[in-house]
């Protein structure tokens, strides 16, 4: 799951201070879960902001809205249309990085604004605290590390490891953070395959990482099928451009 | 019988007992909220007997209460006594409102003035026919006015309930016997369109046995009879009351008040196998009434034609194999016992007269013709209800008869046709589960003491006093309000496992997305409040409830009239001890800028709702939860507490104090420490200036 955490209420309120009407819209997925953008978040930052305008005397109005997922166009579509609708001055979203831009791409001059830092790929290790564990790199090799990602938990994501900042499991860079490279080493122990590690892992091509800019995944079988139902152009130029090596 | 107000998929168990579908789970509910008034609106609708019913019931709702598992049940039927005695004035009123009813021209004689027969005619006067009740007794009620003593049933309660179903416009003739005075022809002559026999069962059966016409001895009915008279039957040292039923204690118990100083039951049925109430028996033993088991009368014995006592014969079973009475005795194994009086008390039979005269058929075994679905006698427009329909039954069964009989009766009225009604069953919710019922906090219940026995002889005056304003709110709220518990919105639930991870009584499971077992929810509302998806709602308790209530308190202050700093209070509810802290001392607290908020456990309280004050023009917020120890939901506490960091630091983060909130336990009685916690957060509130200048 995408982690994120709600950014302060004053720099929000920075934000959106100079319009007349904004909406605020939640996420119902992954935001929702870390607690940092659903629903209710969106209540209590609507209701944070009221607070912060009734001090200032300022007549903002503002409108609550929770996508399902801020990551589709047909559950982006309805907000678009309520922002059009209503006369909307400035949308602030509570879904991760990519609702942002889905919806600012969708908005043409309306601005949006980010009302969480999106934070990492990562799990909740126990209620109300998450780890990353995902870099998303585009290249996996999880089959080859025990099932433990050096790429995102090893701060300097090397490929092999430990490092000379390893130290009683934990990493230099601080007493709280596990070092990556103690949990592959242990685990692969206890799994027998520890000797898979004497192999040396070469060095890795980073172009399907954000090396190699904006990245794309292509279904094509999907793609063909809403070609046929004449709805996607732009999803016939990606399939153009992923044939002609981009 | 009025169908529920909401139809669910289940329902709580105290209701689906009832034989009319009392909402009692509301009822209890709406005395927690100081809603008297609403509470008897709800009870009147399902039984104009409600008086009668707080005080003999055999409450069925109590005997399925879902509480049994944890501690024990609800004082379901001393609630509804309370309700009562807490709304004779209103009562009176919404009598008077239903004067205006329409006006249908069919005229309805109702033969009997038992609770069955007087439930119909109440119902058919509520739809605007006129009903003329009949009545061979110079008082009505039945058996409730004619044969329940008096230290059960004071004659004031049944009267309460007559008197409110006649001043609605039922017409009582009494002292006339339909088949004696008019036959049912002559009804029908003089313009009746429908004719209900609602007679009962008012004839006591009697033994035929050796000696059987002594001297001395009485039969139930006509004995009891004498007793609420002015000359009531004198009684000699030793009494044997033949029988062991309701009706037998009841003779029993009124034979010791007589001045009878031993007296023995004498009944086929083993201890467990008795008909009467399991209570009613145990109050008779408390009276130092004998009973004893597995006999059977074999003849009198008498001298002079005196009766001197019994001979019994030992009963070695009662039932035969298909569950029939049918008795059998072992002659060889006898007993006698002394006695100067002996009552009978084996059970009534109906008396038909009432049909005399008319072709309304009677079957062999003298019993009315009748089809039980349609309450139909064999002649069209003649119905029946009540035991004469049922048999032996309570007086609630008697009601609901009575509401089938108005519905028969109406539906043919209107459309010549007989209206098919099978009784009604409604699903009932499932067993408390024993790991949930574990987790559940034990509340001692309200119990109140008889009088003692040796002060209960002395007379028939009730023995057994109603519940008190403080004792009823304690009571409503050990309900468990089955059915009311969370339901998640699978549209918005996004399986976060909050719920899961935060439900004190382990209820929640995500299956896809969350699921709240009906039959586990124990509806405190901690889910909630804390659910990110704003996906959970209670059935009882709106999520927004809390808004709304708020914006309808400050929607109400003029601009001038604002008093500062203006402080929102949210109080538990479960703190009270009487109605004049929910609502008729609210409009003085707003006089000193309190406008307060009573909820039923503050811990439901969401973030938002702890922000929405102060958006709405509030200065500060003053949080009373219960006291020390009180909270009935484990963890809820820490939760609230949790959620009110949360909200603080929101302010804060908008430059506002985070101090404006306050949160408080009541200590000792709530209204002298709520009062002095508002005057702290006023203090404290003086001090810091107002969140701008523009909200009234």
């Amino acid at each position: 799951m995408i982690v994120a955490e709600r950014k302060p209420l004053n720099e929000i309120k920075s934000f959106v201070e100079n319009y007349k009407k904004i909406l605020i819209v939640g996420c119902g997925t992954c935001t929702t879960v870390c607690l940092a953008g659903g629903e209710t978040e969106v209540k209590v930052v609507a209701s944070g902001l009221r607070i912060g305008f009734l001090k200032e005397d300022k007549e903002i109005e503002i409108l609550e809205d929770c996508a399902t997922r801020q990551c589709e166009p047909e559950f982006v579509t309805e907000i678009v249309e309520r922002v059009k609708k209503e006369g909307v001055e400035a949308v602030l979203s509570l879904g991760c990085g990519v609702g942002v831009n889905f919806m600012a791409d969708k908005l043409e001059t309306i601005p949006v604004f980010p009302g969480v830092n999106t934070e990492f790929f990562g799990a909740a290790v126990e209620p109300g605290v998450w780890v990353e564990m995902c870099a998303g790199c585009g290249n996996c090799i999880l089959h080859l590390t025990g099932g433990i990602c050096p790429i995102a938990r090893c701060s300097k994501s090397i490929l092999n490891g430990p490092c000379g900042g390893s130290k009683d499991g934990k990493c230099e860079i601080s007493p709280d953070v596990d070092c990556g490279w103690n949990l592959i080493v242990e685990r692969m122990k206890k799994m027998g395959t520890l000797q898979r590690l004497e192999e040396i892992l070469p060095p890795r091509d980073w172009s399907t990482s954000h090396h190699g800019g904006p990245r794309r995944v292509i279904r094509e079988e999907i793609v063909s099928l809403s070609q046929e139902g004449g709805e996607s152009t732009k999803a016939k130029e990606a399939a153009k451009e992923k044939e002609s090596g981009r | 019988m009025p169908e529920p107000s909401i139809a669910e998929s289940s329902y709580a168990p105290c209701i689906t007992a009832c034989p009319v579908h009392t909402d009692t789970r509301e009822l209890a509910e709406l005395v927690t909220q100081g809603e008297y008034e609403k509470a008897l609106e709800l009870l009147l609708e399902a039984n104009p007997f409600s008086s009668v019913c707080g005080r003999i019931c055999h409450h069925p709702c109590e005997e399925n209460c879902r509480r049994a598992k944890v501690d024990a049940p609800v004082g379901l039927m001393k609630l509804k006594r309370f309700i009562i005695e807490a709304t004779r004035d209103y009562r009176i009123s919404l009598m008077e409102k239903m004067l205006s009813l329409p006006n249908r021209k069919e005229k309805v004689a109702v033969i009997g003035s038992g609770p069955s027969g007087l439930t119909a005619a109440y119902d058919l006067a509520k739809m605007g026919f006129q009903v003329v009740v009949f009545e061979r007794s110079k008082t009505p009620g039945g058996l409730l006015g004619n044969a329940i003593p008096r230290y059960r049933l004071p004659y004031a309660v049944v009267k309460e309930d007559i008197d409110n179903i006649l001043s609605i416009g039922v017409e009582l003739i009494t002292e006339k016997t339909i088949g004696r005075d008019y036959t049912i022809d002559d009804l029908i002559k003089q313009g009746f369109r429908s004719v209900l026999l609602a007679t009962g069962l008012s004839e006591s059966s009697t033994l035929n046995i050796p000696g059987i016409d002594s001297k001395g001895i009485f039969l139930a009915l006509p004995f009891l009879k004498t007793v609420l008279s002015s000359r009531p039957p004198v009684m000699g040292k030793r009494v044997v009351v033949i029988g062991g039923g309701n009706v037998a204690i009841d003779v029993a118990r009124s034979a010791r008040r007589l001045g009878a100083e031993k007296v023995n039951m004498v009944c086929l049925e083993s201890r467990d196998e008795m008909p009467a109430w399991k209570w009613e028996v145990e109050e008779a033993r408390e009276e130092a009434i004998s009973i004893m088991n597995s006999w059977g009368p074999k003849a009198v014995f008498s001298e002079n034609d005196e009766v001197k006592g019994l001979e019994l014969k030992k009963c070695i079973s009662v039932f035969g194999p298909n569950g029939r009475f049918n008795p059998q005795f072992d002659d060889s194994d006898t007993a006698t016992v002394l006695a100067d009086n002996v009552i009978i008390a084996i059970g009534q039979r109906g008396d038909l007269t009432c049909v005399r005269g008319s072709n309304v058929k009677i079957n062999p075994g003298d019993r009315l013709e009748c089809d039980p679905k349609t309450l139909s006698t064999s002649t069209k427009g003649v119905f029946t209800c009540g035991e004469l329909l049922t048999g032996p039954a309570s007086s609630v069964e008697a009601v609901r008869d009575g509401h089938r009989a108005a519905k028969a009766i109406a539906h043919y009225l209107e459309t010549g046709d007989l209206l098919i009604q099978p009784l009604m069953e409604l699903p009932a919710l499932e067993e408390l589960p024993d790991e949930t019922a574990e987790k559940i906090k034990k509340l001692t219940p309200i119990t109140i003491e008889l009088l003692p026995a040796e002060t209960r002889l002395k007379e028939f005056t009730e023995i057994e006093r109603g519940f008190t304003e403080k004792e009823a709110l304690e009571e409503a709220r050990r309900c468990l309000a089955c059915t009311t518990g969370a339901l998640a919105d699978e549209e918005k639930c996004a399986a976060c496992l909050t719920c899961v991870r935060i439900c004190p009584f382990d209820v929640a499971t995500v299956e896809k997305t969350a699921v709240m077992p009906e039959e586990k929810c124990q509806a405190c509302g901690l889910c909630a409040a804390e659910c990110p998806a704003a996906a959970i709602a209670l059935k009882r308790f709106g999520t927004n409830q809390m808004k709304e209530q708020l914006q309808g308190l400050l929607a109400s202050i003029k601009d001038k009239m604002v008093i500062r700093p203006l402080i929102i209070s949210y109080c538990c509810l479960f703190e009270v001890t009487s109605r004049k802290f929910i609502s008729e001392k609210s409009e003085s607290y707003k006089k000193s800028g309190i406008y307060r908020i009573m909820i039923p456990c503050i811990a439901r309280l969401s973030v938002p709702d702890i922000l929405s004050p102060f958006e709405l023009g509030a200065d500060g917020l003053t949080i009373i939860a219960c006291s020390e120890g009180s909270c009935l939901y484990p963890t809820a506490e820490e939760r609230l507490l949790g959620r009110i960091r949360q909200a603080k630091s929101v302010l804060e983060e908008v430059g506002v104090e985070g101090e404006r909130i306050d949160y408080w336990k009541t200590e000792g009685s709530a209204e002298v420490s709520w009062t002095s916690f508002w005057e702290i957060s006023r203090r404290k509130l003086h001090q810091i200036k107002r969140i701008g200048n523009k909200k009234p």
